[in-house]
């Protein structure tokens, strides 16, 4: 349980409940994690445990001849070894289409994949008896091309072939030509999420034969049931509670560690906990797709989108994870926030043995954003346009209509937030002596004294959905109960959404205090004993558990009233609460709350759905299949010494529209973290894999954005309210990750002349060599 | 990791024997680059002998040398004024190493053992020569954009990851040693191995031999030295190239000069070429290309890391021009 303490309610009317929404309260886990005494999931401890671990393929592709766990059952300590055969359940698993091993039978498809697990009193006695299980694998080619997999060349992965799902888009005319033709080819990299808190949990065997699993993760019900799957227990007997989650991104929506623990534990009949190494991170979770991308723009002299055609390739890797939506997204967003009357869209996402891909903050769109407005900057040096001014003479507004055939209805100031970031004041050259290096291309190497530094500006805007799309049933459940504790006012909050470190708990509490005036709100812990929270993704908590707090505090609001009406005699209409306090329209103050209420326990739950979405037509790609549309643009200064390749990024600016800033802060603190990933796929960020294989699986060799890397920023935050959505908000996440990267990327095109086609840069890219 | 065992040894002598006793001890001192390798797999050892205990931290200069312990640590080397003003190429190497909280545990004598980040040496899944001799280099045909162009055979092409390292190189750093068979002093270019066909042997070391200290000759080139490091990101991150350059200009003439390379070579990698080019000659942007030449010749490039023999010459040019003034 948590709760914060926001600054105490004023008694007078006036003034409503402090720490409501529209505040920036202080987060109810903030001191905690500042002062380093909050419990993430790797903390997780409990009397008796025992310890799991993984052994894994080393190899890509292989076929498994034989297992041999005999020598490794002989180390003392060691309480179970378990293989494919020791799965109760199905032994297949996924997001959308189960076709992952809990552990490997015949067939290892990527580095990394789990063949057996161990449990032992000790993560080292583990270890040991790892090193004396014998895999005999047949290692095979891997298939490592995602342009061949899409087109079926290579030998099968899967029993239906290596392509996952092809998105086409036809939208308009499909034989329009222009006066004006820019093509080009694309690459984005290999992302992490590179969240801190490695994958971690502990599974504790229930006296009714089920488990109850403490895990950190983004969706607790998708992983109750595949687990339940798994182990072949009904979804009463697999419980589930949120641990402390550090960090996510969407590499943890697959499953990881949770279905082994929890075979360990009903195994051994003791409690398991797991606890990943940051190698093992690497091959624990699913990273952001790498892209190849095609694209050709059609337009009149004057700039004017005629048409856009693009082939878009993402490697999935081994296992399908999310693949297809990611695929839809990239297609329905693949042309970007522009007018386009006429569009031809293919995408593509494919089985590889490269490492599976799946969920990260931008999904799809980011590799989509990258190429389509890298095509933005050529179409505006073909027509001899500022790049500025030919995205607003194409932008997008309220009314547009998306190459899906959706109409975009609520406020799309694409136009605006271009506007905003290109009339910010530039930042001042700074040549002057004496200069802080660390301000320099290079970082504090003592590289350049600012000779030889060429400064360049790019920008982009970008567009993401918000929420789950293509029919999906996308709901939340909320419990509100309200009751006297010691005297005083309580609420109480209870859901399955996972708090990661957004700070959705803080919304949580904002939106309890601003509908039911009520000052002290305390966050059950997330489990599920209640229903359905759905995922911590597509920037859809706010939204969609925001409106299902929303929803319940309404509803217990109106059994206030009936209470109070019951109580007091008084009418229930034109009744309100305020600062604690139950208030007419015509009588002003009645009672305080505390007294109306007495012994009474208000508690109501409501499941709460957004707007229903269509699927995509598989032929023309039309439908309306997104709930709402989300944009931000960034402004890129990079100063870049042209002779040894190395840039910096001086300053990167930002305008985003929210539709309604819940909490101010924590909407900045989503804007410059989702624009520092951006920043880091654009310069530094990539998984290098050959053969299959990750070469790079920590973060010596992984590299993240430092504070030194990460430049100030200048940001506006519009607040045009979507009317369609709770409070009018707009999910904040992901768009800023979107446009940072081509934003910085152009930026280096203009210091430098290059064509620069691969995110992230190297210096080998600006030096040419 | 497996097991081993630990001891503490109380003086030299006493290192030297647990060490020397046992075929699979090692020394540990800050162990910000052991304990990784012994983690991941890449190396393994049955009994550790901590030396953290030993006099070996003091930094001293006078008759001609500066004396720097083997338990001094990069933070408080770099740091030091005798280090900044008399050797400039050190502490400026130190400095843009790692980061501030490796820099307070690593110690000096350890930095000069810090082994490749190669990754497939890194990943005991891969054949690796330098982890299994035999197994094969997958590098050479493989990810190698980290790897080395010179210095390289066809058993291994892994880089040297040391910045401390090329800058000792640069100032003829002797390396003091205590071992089974007595005192040693070790001049620093004869120190590193190339990995030849043996890669798994990266210095001159035998087994139970104790770095105690490096020798550092004050000379006038020392003093007007840097060292010049380009890398994927500001900080916290290994060289993708480096030049540590010593530079003694008589009028417009080069009178001494010594120039080393990180980054781009199997150990670091002095060029006396480059330096020949350069010694007696007027130095500008003509010699200076020239010896930027001279000290790539006989690179051999692979798939990804071709550019790093324009880029290293690039960097040289920069120090060179910056250190010598040359417009």
């Amino acid at each position: 349980m948590s709760k914060s303490a926001p600054v105490r309610t004023p008694t007078d009317l006036t003034s409503s409940v402090a720490g409501g929404i529209g505040a920036s309260p202080q987060r109810p886990d903030g001191n905690l994690k500042v002062r380093g005494e909050f419990a993430y999931a790797s903390d997780l401890w409990h009397e008796d445990m025992i310890w799991g671990a993984t052994l894994r393929s080393p190899h890509p592709y292989a076929r498994i001849r034989s297992i041999d766990i005999t020598e490794a059952l002989k180390v003392p300590g060691v309480y179970a070894v378990l293989t494919h055969s020791d799965v109760p359940g199905k032994n297949l698993y996924g997001l959308e289409h189960p076709d992952q091993p809990v552990l490997a039978v015949d067939v290892v498809r990527y580095q990394g994949e789990p063949v057996a697990l161990v449990g032992a009193d000790h993560p080292e006695t583990a270890r040991r008896a790892m090193e004396r299980i014998a895999v005999d694998y047949e290692v095979l080619e891997p298939v490592v091309d995602m342009e061949d997999a899409a087109h079926g060349r290579g030998t099968p992965l899967h029993p239906g072939g290596n392509l996952v799902r092809h998105v086409p888009i036809r939208h308009g005319d499909q034989q329009v030509t222009a006066e004006v033709v820019v093509t080009g080819e694309y690459e984005v990299g290999m992302q992490d999420q590179a969240f801190l808190g490695p994958e971690s949990g502990l599974a504790v065997p229930g006296e009714d034969g089920g488990i109850d699993l403490y895990v950190a993760t983004q969706w607790l019900h998708v992983d109750q049931k595949q687990v339940a799957q798994a182990l072949g227990l009904p979804l009463d007997k697999v419980r589930l509670t949120l641990s402390g989650v550090g960090g996510a991104f969407g590499g943890r929506e697959d499953l990881s560690m949770q279905v082994h623990a929890s075979l360990l534990a009903l195994h051994t009949g003791k409690p398991v906990k797991m606890v990943y190494n940051r190698l093992e991170s690497f091959y624990g979770h699913v990273h952001r797709h790498p892209a190849k991308l095609y694209y050709e723009h059609g337009a009149d002299r004057d700039g004017r989108l005629v048409y856009v055609k693009c082939r878009i390739y993402l490697d999935g890797g081994a296992y399908a994870s999310s693949t297809p939506a990611v695929v839809a997204n990239a297609a329905t967003l693949g042309v970007g926030p522009y007018d386009v009357p006429n569009a031809t869209v293919d995408c593509w996402g494919v089985y590889t043995n490269n490492p599976p891909c799946g969920a990260m903050r931008g999904f799809g769109a980011v590799q989509a954003g990258f190429a389509y407005e890298s095509q933005m900057d050529k179409l505006a040096a073909a027509v001899g346009l500022d790049p500025v001014e030919v995205r607003i003479r194409n932008a997008m507004h309220e009314g547009s209509l998306m190459p899906t055939g959706q109409v975009v209805d609520s406020a799309a100031p694409v136009a605006e937030l271009l506007r905003r970031v290109k009339d910010k004041p530039l930042p001042p050259v700074n040549r002057t002596e004496p200069v802080d290096i660390r301000e320099m291309p290079g970082g504090a190497s003592n590289t350049t004294h600012g000779e030889g530094v060429v400064r360049g500006i790019g920008y982009a805007v970008g567009i993401k959905n918000v929420c789950f799309s293509e029919g999906y049933d996308d709901f939340s459940t909320a419990r509100v109960r309200v009751q006297v504790i010691g005297g005083e006012l309580s609420a109480l909050a209870h859901t399955a959404a996972c708090e990661v470190g957004q700070g959705l708990v803080t919304i949580m509490q904002q939106i309890v205090r601003t509908e039911l005036g009520v000052e002290r709100v305390t966050i059950a812990p997330m489990d599920t004993t209640i229903g359905n929270g759905g995922s911590t993704s597509a920037s859809r908590q706010t939204y969609v558990t925001g409106g299902a707090v929303r929803s319940a505090c309404q509803t217990v609001r109106g059994r206030l009233f009936e209470l109070a009406a019951r109580k007091l005699g008084v009418d229930a209409v034109g009744l309100s609460l305020h600062g604690g306090k139950l208030v007419s329209d015509l009588h002003g103050v009645l009672a305080d709350l505390v007294d109306v209420l007495g012994d009474d326990v208000v508690d109501e739950t409501v499941e709460w759905r957004h707007r229903a979405t269509e699927s995509l037509d598989p032929v023309t790609g039309q439908g309306n299949a997104h709930v709402q549309y989300g944009f931000a643009a960034h402004r890129a200064v990079v100063d870049v010494d042209v002779e040894l390749g190395l840039v910096k990024v001086v300053e990167l600016d930002c305008a985003q529209d929210v539709g309604k800033a819940l909490n101010p802060e924590a909407v900045l603190g989503q804007i410059q973290g989702g624009s520092a990933q951006g920043l880091g796929l654009a310069v530094m960020e990539e998984i290098q894999t050959s053969g299959g294989k990750i070469r790079n699986p920590s973060f010596t060799d992984y590299l993240i954005p430092t504070v030194l890397d990460m430049p100030p920023m200048s940001i506006d935050v519009l607040e045009l309210a979507d009317p369609h959505a709770p409070y009018g908000i707009r999910g904040v996440g992901e768009p800023p990750t979107i446009s940072s990267t081509p934003a910085i990327v152009a930026a280096i095109r203009a210091a430098t002349g290059l064509a620069l086609t691969r995110a992230p840069v190297r210096p080998e890219h600006i030096t040419g060599t | 990791m497996k097991n081993f065992e630990y001891a503490r040894a109380n003086n030299p002598a006493d290192a030297v024997r647990l060490v020397g006793d046992r075929p699979g001890a090692t020394f540990i001192a800050g162990g910000t680059d052991l304990l990784n390798l012994m983690k991941d797999g890449a190396q393994t050892h049955d009994r550790i002998v901590d030396v953290n205990g030993l006099a070996l931290t003091d930094i001293s200069h006078g008759n001609g040398f500066l004396r720097v312990g083997a338990l001094a640590r990069m933070a408080d080397v770099g740091a030091h004024r005798a280090v900044r003003e008399k050797f400039p190429v050190v502490s400026q190497a130190l400095l843009a190493s790692a980061s501030p909280q490796v820099r307070n545990m690593a110690s000096i004598g350890g930095n000069l053992l810090q082994r490749t980040r190669c990754g497939y040496f890194r990943d005991t899944g891969s054949a690796c020569n330098k982890r299994i001799p035999g197994s094969g280099c997958p590098a050479i045909d493989g990810e190698n954009r980290g790897h080395a162009v010179l210095g390289v055979s066809d058993h291994c092409i892994a880089a040297h990851p040391s910045d401390l390292a090329v800058s000792l190189i640069a100032v003829d750093a002797v390396v003091l040693t205590n071992g089974p068979h007595g005192e040693r002093r070790i001049p620093f270019g004869d120190f590193h191995l190339a990995p030849g066909d043996t890669p798994e042997r990266e210095n001159v070391l035998t087994h139970g031999e104790l770095i105690v200290g490096l020798e550092l000759p004050l000379t006038p080139a020392a003093a007007k030295s840097q060292y010049l490091k380009l890398r994927d990101r500001a900080t916290f991150e290994f060289a993708v190239v480096s030049v540590a350059a010593a530079l003694d200009l008589r009028g417009r003439t080069v009178n001494d000069v010594r120039l080393a390379f990180g980054g781009i070579a199997t150990k670091p990698w002095r060029s006396t070429d480059a330096e020949a080019v350069l010694r007696g000659r007027a130095l500008d942007t003509a010699t200076i290309d020239a010896a930027g030449r001279a000290a790539v010749h006989g690179a051999i490039p692979r798939a990804h890391n071709a550019f790093k023999i324009d880029l290293v010459q690039r960097a040289l040019s920069r120090v060179l021009h910056e250190l010598g003034g040359v417009r």
